[in-house]
Order: C-alpha cells, then structure tokens, then sequence
C-alpha cells in the first residue's frame, strides 16, 4: 500500500530518513528534484566519505562501510551487496570518471567530511582535482597521506594546494622532495608524519602546534633540537605536543642537547608507554626524565651513531604504563 | 457533545494496575482520562498509558481532575480519525508502564493506516511509537529501485511537481487579484 511520504511535514522526514540507509536515499534522490533535497534531512552532511583512487567510494556512517561503485554497465546499477560490515552498491559512473563520481556523491549527500584521502592508486590529475574539490568546498580532511605519486615534481607541485586543504587530524607523506623544495604552512593537523623531512626547518618545528610529529631524513642538528626543547621547557609553550621524533644526519655526539651531549638514555631501563588522547600508544625504552619550568614531565632518548635519532615523548602520567 | 463510551479501556474496563508495593505503602487509585478524535468516539485511557504522549501527559500533568470532571472533558482530537486514535490507545494500554522493545510486535500493521498513523503519532508526541511507525515507513523501500520507491512513496515526478508548482503560483496570484480587487472596492 503505497504513502505519500513527501505530504509529511519536514519533522517526520527527517524521522524517515535518518532511518533510511545510505543506498535507499542515494536511490530516492533519483527520484525527482525535490527527493535530491530532501535527502540531506537524513543527516547525510555529517557523513564521512574515503578517497583512495579508483571507482569504488567508501562512506562511513554509524560504524557501517557504504560501498559506491562506480560501474558503466547499466543492468548493474542499484544491484547491492554485503559483506559483514560493508555493503556494496553499483551506481552510475558520471563520465565514466572516478573524479566525477566522488563530486556526484559529495554534492547529492551534502559530505562535509573526507575521513580519508590517500593519492594512493590515482593519477596526479586526478589527486589534484579532488584536492582542489576539497579547497574549494572548504571540506575537513581528517587523515590525508600522499603516497605513489610516480615523478618527484608531482609532489612539490602538489604541496601548494595541499596548504590550503583544511587537514584536522593527520597528514603523512613517505614520498621525495626535489632538493630545493620549500614548504610554508597555513595551519598544522594534529599529527604530520613526513618520510623525507629535510626541508622542515627548526622555525617550522618551533610553530609547530601538532600532538604528535615525526620527521625522518631530517636536517635538523643538536643545535636546532636544543633550541627547541629550551623552548617546550617554559611555561605554557608547545601546549599540545605528546612526541616529537626525528631522524636525522646531523645528530651527533659534538653538541648537548638540553646540557647533556648524546646519546642521551638512562641506563635503567627504564620502560614506558602512553597512551596519548585515547587514540594511539607510544613506547619508550631508557629514557631521561626531563622536567619543564611548570613541573610537566617528559622523557628524552637521544641516540647517535648509524641511525641517530631523537625521541621525545610527554605522557599525562595517568596515562603511562611501565608494564608493557 | 453526544459521546458514546468505547475503546479499550471502556469496552474491558481497565483495572488499575500497580507496581508490585511494600505492604506498608497505601494504594493509589489510577486515575483516567478520556480523549476523542473526529468520530467523537470517546475513549477511557488511564493516566499511566497516557503518559506515553508527551503532548497529553503535558496537558493533564496539572489539572487534578476528578474522575467526574474528567469524563465531562474528554480531549477532543479533531484532527485524528477515530480508528487511528483507537490505534494508538491500543499501543498505549499495552505498553503502558513497560520499557518498550527494541522491535515492536504490537506495532498496528494496517499499512494502508500508517501515513495517518504517522501524523497522528507525531502529533500526539508518542516518540517511542513514531521511531517504530518510521522504521516501518523506512522498511517498506528497503531492496527496492528508485522507480519502485517512486510507486511507494508516491513520489511525483520532476514534470508533475513543475506542474503542482505552476498551478499554485496560478492561484496565489488570482488570490492576490481578489484581494486587491477587494481591498479597492473597500476604499470606494
């Protein structure tokens, strides 16, 4: 027996559509212009969407993977099917474009939010249009990593955009940089992990406002790491920063480092590990208790040698497990 | 108004029930209340069913009636039919002083009933019956293709709502030529 569902008043709705799962609202907004509204009182704007490349779109809602594949066969579309917590649903492919096909789905669900954006098996073309998607819709990007970009200059061609996005959480990038490159940021995530990190420099470490950092292939010296950490030492400085580590050449055993000349362990072995914003553990083997002008405690492990490296780590002691 | 007595509680009058009490602890009454839709159909509900109405409950939270001056005042629901608000009485004597389940076998199946049902649950601010009557709304698309939630829901197309739109526009506009027309007849 049939409803007239689109006589309820906006309240009920929304009621309606909230219950509704994301393949039967993507399918009622194919029903008229006036469903391709009404949709978004599902809440469809808070949902999360992944982009990884390719014609399959992945978005997150209450825990459940929504699986949008694109395809060019029209006697699969709306032809769904489920896999433990993902569900799969063939849609039209507009233009045949994986590109097209991430804006079709931003722009009919209303998606605020990129949970994941990885350049991970995607043409640079296409990384640089989805980015500038991203921009130009100002989207929150949570986690974003760039990775199997073929050539070097793609790289530093897309770093440009890249400080515009608007990146919460964490952006990692395991990729080389042209020797020149240089890199000014606009607003730092929470975490930045960066594999070839020569070009980040003690200014850029000194307003580096992110919980955790990691720069391997630093250039950073025991100079640079000492002007640091007697900066974190004063009251009220890097106020979110959990660990810092960096790897790099140019740690050595000729300078000190907070007034000890590396490699800087206790030998007690002491054991530590923190669990830092509920969200990820970090181990420490032998460090040195350091202490800020606040009394916050830190542990610093400094090693030289053939991988010099340095390790920094500040644990809310509650947080801190020595039994691991 | 001539209000015949029916419905759940008055057809098998209702017994008060009671938590199970310490011996010490007196027995309260129940008290009742009488509500009517549009069929004028009275119907007899107690005080702890009905408190699965927020707008009801809301309504009798303060009045202190007596069981006299309550069935000289049933409420009067004009904008609900008389077989869904029996519907809903149903709902609320069966669940009434119970935690509601997560899945709702006593839910009215009459789909042909549940776009009424719907409005009347919402009006009425029944917020546990109206998630199950959504669900229910929600199921009824589940697997289906767009041109078959089209025939459900009874969805119009872009061309008939473009239609729908033009016809209102037509006569908003021959309303408001009356109106002026009005209004200048008025000034003469």
């Amino acid at each position: 027996m049939p409803i007239s569902l689109l006589k309820f008043p906006t309240d009920l709705l929304r009621e309606v559509f909230k219950l509704c799962d994301p393949f039967e609202l993507y399918k009622l907004s194919k029903c008229s212009k006036r469903t391709q509204r009404f949709i978004m009182l599902g809440g469809t704007k808070n949902w999360k969407i992944y982009y990884t490349g390719g014609n399959s779109m992945i978005i997150l809602v209450d825990c459940w993977y929504y699986n949008f594949m694109g395809t060019n066969n029209p006697e699969e579309h709306f032809e769904t099917h489920h896999y433990g917590s993902i569900h799969l649903m063939h849609i039209e492919c507009p233009n045949g474009n994986a590109v097209d096909l991430f804006v079709h789905l931003i722009d009919t669900f209303g998606i605020r939010f990129v949970k994941s954006f990885e350049t991970m098996s995607d043409k640079f073309d296409n990384v640089s249009k989805v980015a500038q998607v991203f921009v130009d819709k100002n989207m929150e990007i949570v986690q974003f990593e760039i990775r199997n970009f073929d050539e070097v200059q793609d790289v530093a061609n897309f770093m440009p955009i890249m400080k515009q996005m608007n990146i919460t959480k964490r952006f990692s990038c395991h990729q080389k940089f042209p020797p020149n490159f240089q890199h000014q940021w606009i607003k730092y995530p929470k975490e930045i992990d960066i594999g070839e990190s020569f070009w980040f420099t003690i200014d850029q470490l000194l307003n580096c406002t992110c919980v955790e950092i990691k720069l391997d292939k630093s250039s950073l010296n025991n100079h640079d790491l000492n002007v640091f950490l007697q900066k974190w030492k004063k009251t009220g400085e890097f106020p979110n920063l959990r660990s810092l580590k960096v790897r790099s050449e140019n740690i050595d055993n000729q300078s000190p480092i907070l007034e000890m000349i590396p490699p800087i362990v206790d030998v007690k072995n002491q054991r530590v590990s923190a669990l830092i914003y509920n969200d990820f553990y970090i181990r420490m083997i032998d460090a040195v208790r350091v202490t800020k002008d606040d009394g916050t405690g830190g542990r610093l492990r400094v090693d030289v040698g053939d991988w010099p490296e340095l390790n920094f780590l500040i644990a809310n002691p509650a947080d801190e497990d020595d039994n691991w | 108004m001539s209000s015949t007595e029916q419905g759940t509680s008055s057809a098998a009058p209702a017994e008060p029930t009671t938590a199970p009490e310490s011996a010490a602890a007196p027995e309260v009454p129940e008290s009742f209340y009488y509500v009517h839709g549009k069929d004028k159909v009275v119907h007899k509900v107690s005080a702890g069913a009905l408190q699965h109405s927020a707008l009801i409950h809301g309504m009798i939270s303060n009045l202190g009636y007596t069981e006299e001056q309550a069935k000289a005042n049933p409420f009067p629901f004009e904008n609900i039919d008389g077989d869904i608000l029996q519907m809903v009485v149903d709902w609320c004597n069966q669940h009434k002083g119970k935690p509601t389940p997560p899945e709702d076998t006593n839910l009215p199946k009459q789909k042909e009933k549940l776009f009424d049902l719907v409005l009347a649950v919402n009006y009425l601010e029944i917020k546990e019956l109206l998630t199950y009557c959504c669900k229910q709304v929600a199921m009824m698309v589940k697997g289906k293709s767009p041109e078959e939630i089209r025939e459900i829901w009874m969805i119009p197309t872009d061309a008939e709502d473009e239609a729908a739109e033009k016809e209102a526009k037509k006569r908003a506009g021959k309303e408001a030529a009356g109106e002026t027309a009005a209004a200048a007849g008025d000034a003469k």
